[in-house]
């Protein structure tokens, strides 16, 4: 018996395809496929997140806000701004269970956003640019209607399903850097509303502040500030001009408005109360 | 997008360290197996009765091998789908031919002529973040016969 090992051709063990046409044939089918099922995934969250009760909302907000804000006693603005913000809510028709929280945030950020639960953050930046109470209203009636469509949950929904999909699809893969390239996109989208959401609030603000004082004079004046200060410091606010349509069409949406709506009745703009310039003064310099 | 950059120079940094390193390594398997063809190696459970008596010793090979960052991501690609992990079929014959190798060179420095009862055995070693591998070791052992 001959014992004896011949040279075997290469190949057998191994395949022969080039790794690379194996590596693109895998991502890209399987992140268009992921790409699919997240986009009808994050669709999906969008439109069912609306049936989540207003209760768990603010359940949910409660506990990161009271946290924050527990023991800090409210600020005549704050009452000033909360009595505004009920009337608005009252035109706005939001249902009884949707309660409407304004903070007034010490900052010279201009700056103004929704959030979870009802619980509305005005910056103090934003707030001393102002020029009259209606232009204030309609930063107010803007954030609530946000509240009235449910747009912070539907934009959590949107988030949460998107982390969701992603972190599902990372531990597949078992990668620590790809599991960090997906978290961060995920973490991106939370809580940030697109263009048509900030178009609806605009709508809703406008007829909320027609309701309220009988015409819409004075709510540009919101735009006009904000434009300025894009032109001013532009690296102060990036992320509200980014999300939100151009000024000049939401301009343009107000002047339509009013000469849809127009009225011969007294067009003036409301007051600021006496002491609003000074509840503004920061904490700091007092 | 900063985290993306790295990851992509992550990626083309494993595939083309490990495309030169197996390509180095398969010429070096190929010209070291045409060197060591004088030793059979035979998984026969006992040795040939025929050759003239000999001296037994045990020889081993083994060697551990790491998978680079490309491979190691179409692995988890391939997870998904199904299907031949192409990319460590490399590394494991690789490792395979390289153990029994360096058992035979163990073999030829005992003087011996052949060896039997061969057995493989594959682990991986390190087991990354989520179970993913980071290294393969194989172990070749056998039985050698030096002529007396």
């Amino acid at each position: 018996m001959k014992y004896s090992n011949p040279e075997i051709p290469e190949g057998i063990n191994t395949s022969v395809q080039h790794p690379l046409k194996e590596f693109f044939l895998l991502t890209g089918g399987i992140l268009g496929l992921v790409l699919i099922v997240v986009v009808a995934l994050t669709l999906l969250a969008d439109r069912l997140a609306v049936y989540i009760p207003f209760e768990l909302e603010v359940e949910l907000a409660t506990r990161v806000i009271n946290e924050e804000t527990a023991d800090v006693e409210s600020p005549p603005i704050e009452n000033y701004l909360n009595k505004l913000a009920d009337k608005i809510a009252v035109e706005q028709a939001l249902p009884p269970e949707m309660q409407i929280t304004v903070h007034y945030v010490d900052d010279e950020l201009v700056n103004a956003f929704a959030t979870l639960g009802g619980h509305l953050f005005m910056f103090r930046g934003l707030l001393e640019k102002l020029p009259h109470e209606n232009a204030v209203a309609m930063v107010l009636a803007h954030e609530i209607a946000h509240i009235k469509h449910r747009h912070p949950i539907r934009s959590m929904g949107r988030g949460i399903i998107f982390g969701l999909a992603m972190g599902m699809v990372s531990s597949t893969l078992g990668n620590a850097m790809t599991d960090q390239v997906l978290a961060n996109t995920g973490g991106l989208t939370v809580l940030k509303f697109n263009r048509d959401q900030e178009s609806e609030a605009d709508q809703t603000a406008l007829d909320s502040l027609y309701q309220l004082y009988g015409h819409v004079d004075g709510a540009d004046t919101l735009f006009e500030v904000l434009e300025q200060v894009s032109g001013d410091v532009s690296l102060q606010m990036p992320e509200f001009f980014s999300t939100h349509p151009l000024s000049e069409n939401r301009v343009n949406n107000i002047h339509d408005f009013q000469t849809e709506h127009s009225t011969t009745t007294n067009r003036a703009t409301a007051p600021l109360p006496d002491e609003y310039a000074a509840w503004l003064i920061s904490v700091s310099e007092k | 997008m900063a985290d993306l950059i790295i990851f992509l120079v992550l990626l083309a940094m494993g595939y083309g360290f490990g495309r030169y390193a197996e390509a180095k390594h398969y010429k070096s398997i190929i010209q070291r197996e045409a060197e060591f063809r004088d030793i059979p190696v035979v998984t026969s459970k006992f040795p040939p009765l025929t050759k003239p008596l000999s001296d037994v010793e045990l020889v081993t090979g083994s060697v551990v091998i790491s998978v680079d960052y490309f491979k190691r991501f179409i692995a988890g690609l391939r997870n998904l789908v199904g299907g031949r992990v192409t990319a460590y079929e490399t590394l494991l014959d690789r490792a395979r031919r390289e153990a029994i190798l360096r058992m035979q060179e163990e073999a030829r420095a005992f003087g011996g002529y052949i060896i039997f009862n061969v057995k493989l055995e594959t682990s991986s070693i390190h087991k990354g973040r989520k179970n993913s591998i980071g290294a393969v070791e194989v172990l070749a052992y056998g039985t050698v016969l030096i002529k007396q």
